[in-house]
């Protein structure tokens, strides 16, 4: 069984003869290859049936004998790389409501047309706190998750910091389309976020020095480290702790 | 915890195969004495051997094998398999439970969808195929026997659901029948890659048909017999040693199981029986990654008969395998030691039969492996193995064989013989092929060897390794 070749199948030339693999029995005659290639699957079973799973979602860090390097999903899961753009969250003030003054800026550049806001204002002769320095808050803020693309322009025409889509999470699955359109209470969460320039530190009986009060800088910015590094203590730029 | 859960599954594969076997042996004594008192006749234990046997051991295992197939290849290949359905068994509530739960919505699936059929397709042979293809794969197990035959309550039971004199015959008489099923199946389906694949099913069958035969023809004239089960029969005949010794009341010995007197019948009759499951690497008839195959047309339970015939194939598999080459249900050593003990006859007939169902579990696994290891032959590979290498061989197995036995009819030359064939293989398995040794030489060249000589060495070994393959 071991000649039987197959020069008469293939090489007519002398290259093409090169190239074909040069007859051994070994080759010829299956058996030794069949039992190594069994050796290989059978080691792989084995290890893997009786190995040790490492849980770390990490793949390449995994530490465990087995060799099998699936992620268990919905128990198991891959944190989200830095920068992600996930859910959107509306951001609290330290006061817990929504950093949001209704300009309607992100509804107007959302491609998708995902948000609807519906504007309130303050009355100018109440005496609570933000009545003077705010005009404007959302009465409704919604957005369908559905439509949104995921751009992430809201996030940055928004010209207070008020949207962000740090949540480090994607849209969680729902069993009807009602339960994709996010209204405030399901948008209002994370770590309240405060600048400097906030309208409020403006006011006469802030503690803040006004030398401090640059209207132009409503984020902190890697670039600006100058005054990030001068209002550390005010500023708060947190970033979603990843569930 | 992992081995704690491999030692509850080996417990789990014993205990079955023990419990199935004392079932087994005790119903069938009870029922034989009815049979005989009542109604005057013997051999009714056939009926509770059907039913044990062929309904609560083939089939059980067949469909165990639907989740093994799916979560060992999973292991084979680094992944985890199915594991998304949790049952809330206390203590086991978040436990995969290794995917067993998965059985029952496939079973459901497979129940409660449409079955499907083309318009223009044959109505009486569409519904026919799938009964064809499962029907005599399933009848094979009738002749095997998964224990020793015992006096139980004092009535000879037979753990076989039939006994016949043809014994091997009908093995080989009802295995080429299931090719009916398959060929029908693409042709009645009115479909023209249906067709294609009914024919490559044929076309294999008559590749590898041949080789069939041929590789137990050894078998026969080592036993002098065709018969499985029963006195005198090959699963009986391979407890004898070939060499034996004592210690104290104790037999150890090379038992002559046919692995040891026919290891190349053993290969030859594996691949071969292997293009009979139609599983990889001789899955050419169906394919179903890339060309689409016999039963392309087929949904519901139809399908589903073609699947579930392929594993119980595996299994009946499995069991000729164990019954004709590794010594059936006997142990390989201690034998007489272990019939001197004087248990009761369902005891002993349990433990034999826990032996047989761990081995026809261990083959299962060996072909599981096999499946997801090797590609898959094309068309013209089969007839090419079939016609040119299994058949010569075969033959040549055959002559020596029958040299051997006329020889000395003790078989020990032969299973000399049998020794020299898997050293010829082991050699091959354990020494690299030429190219890996030409690679090896050249490397060394490099290293600061002499060049010419390195090259002198090629030519040499470029011309002697073929002609004394020749």
């Amino acid at each position: 069984m071991a000649n039987l070749t197959h020069h008469d199948d293939h090489g007519h030339g002398p290259i093409k003869q090169k190239q074909l693999i040069e007859e051994d029995i070994r080759e010829r005659s299956y058996v030794p290859e069949l039992v190594k290639g069994l050796a290989v699957t059978a080691k792989h079973f084995w290890k893997n049936l009786i190995g040790e799973r490492d849980a770390n979602t990490n793949v390449l860090e995994r530490k465990g004998t087995s060799g099998v390097v699936t992620v268990n999903y919905p128990e198991e899961k891959v944190d989200y790389p830095d920068g992600y753009r996930g859910l959107h969250r509306l951001v609290p003030r330290e006061d817990g409501k929504p950093r949001c003054v209704a300009c309607y800026m992100c509804a107007t550049i959302c491609p998708a047309q995902c948000i609807y806001i519906e504007a309130g204002e303050y009355d100018s002769g109440d005496d609570a706190a933000e009545s003077r320095v705010i005009e404007k808050y959302p009465k409704q803020f919604v957005i369908d998750e559905l439509r949104c693309i995921v751009c992430g322009l809201c996030v940055d025409a928004c010209p207070k910091d008020a949207i962000r889509m740090d949540t480090y999470t994607h849209t969680p699955s729902e069993y009807n389309r009602q339960g994709f359109v996010y209204d405030i209470p399901r948008l209002l969460k994370g770590p309240a976020v405060t600048h400097p320039s906030d309208p409020w530190y403006k006011r006469g009986n802030s503690e803040m020095p006004d030398h401090q009060h640059k209207e132009a800088h409503t984020r902190i910015t890697a670039g600006n480290a100058a005054l990030a590094q001068r209002s550390t203590n005010l500023v708060e730029v947190v970033k979603f702790t990843k569930p | 915890m992992r081995l704690g859960f491999l030692f509850i599954s080996a417990a789990l594969i014993l205990g079955g195969g023990f419990s199935i076997m004392a079932a087994a042996y005790g119903l069938g004594g009870f029922v034989e004495g009815l049979g005989v008192e009542h109604l005057q006749m013997h051999g009714l234990s056939s009926l509770t051997n059907i039913a044990i046997l062929m309904l609560g051991g083939v089939m059980v295992l067949a469909t165990l094998l639907t989740m093994a197939e799916r979560k060992w290849s999973a292991l084979i290949q680094n992944r985890v398999g199915p594991n998304r359905i949790r049952v809330p068994i206390p203590g086991l509530k978040n436990n995969a439970l290794f995917g067993l739960p998965h059985i029952a919505p496939d079973v459901l699936k497979m129940l409660s969808k449409e079955a499907f059929r083309p318009k223009a397709a044959n109505k009486f042979l569409f519904s026919l195929a799938p009964m064809l293809a499962f029907g005599p794969v399933f009848a094979l197990f009738a002749i095997v026997p998964a224990g020793p035959t015992l006096e139980v309550f004092g009535n000879k039971v037979v753990m076989a659901a039939a006994n016949p004199d043809f014994g091997l015959l009908y093995l080989f008489a009802i295995a080429s029948l299931a090719v009916y099923g398959t060929s029908l199946a693409g042709w009645s389906s009115n479909n023209k890659f249906a067709l294609l694949g009914g024919i490559r099913a044929s076309s294999q069958m008559i590749s590898y048909e041949v080789g069939l035969g041929l590789s137990l023809v050894g078998m026969m004239i080592a036993f002098s017999t065709v018969r499985l089960a029963g006195a005198g029969g090959m699963a009986e005949s391979q407890v004898a040693y070939l060499w034996s010794a004592r210690l104290g009341s104790f037999d150890i010995g090379l038992p002559q199981w046919g692995i040891f007197l026919q290891p190349l019948g053993f290969l030859l009759f594996f691949a071969a029986s292997f293009a009979e499951t139609k599983r990889a690497p001789f899955d050419s008839p169906e394919g179903e990654s890339e060309i689409v195959g016999y039963f392309l047309e087929y949904s519901g339970m139809q399908f589903g008969m073609f699947m579930i015939s392929e594993f119980v194939e595996v299994v009946v598999l499995s069991g000729v395998l164990v019954t004709i080459f590794f010594g059936a249900w006997w142990l390989p050593f201690g034998n007489e030691w272990l019939q001197a003990q004087g248990l009761h006859s369902v005891l002993l007939g349990a433990i034999y039969g826990m032996v047989f169902w761990v081995k026809v579990v261990v083959l299962i696994f060996l072909q599981l492996l096999i499946r997801w290891t090797f590609p898959r032959f094309r068309y013209d590979q089969v007839q090419n193995l079939g016609w040119k290498i299994l058949l010569p061989v075969g033959l040549a197995n055959l002559f020596v064989t029958g040299a051997l036995i006329l020889w000395d009819p003790s078989l020990r030359y032969l299973a000399l013989f049998g020794f020299v064939v898997m050293g010829f293989f082991a050699f091959l398995t354990l020494t690299p092929p030429r190219q890996v040794r030409q690679a090896e030489a050249a490397a060394d060249d490099h290293g600061g060897h002499g060049h010419g000589g390195g090259h002198d060495d090629h030519a040499h070994d470029a011309h002697a390794l073929p002609s004394s393959s020749h």
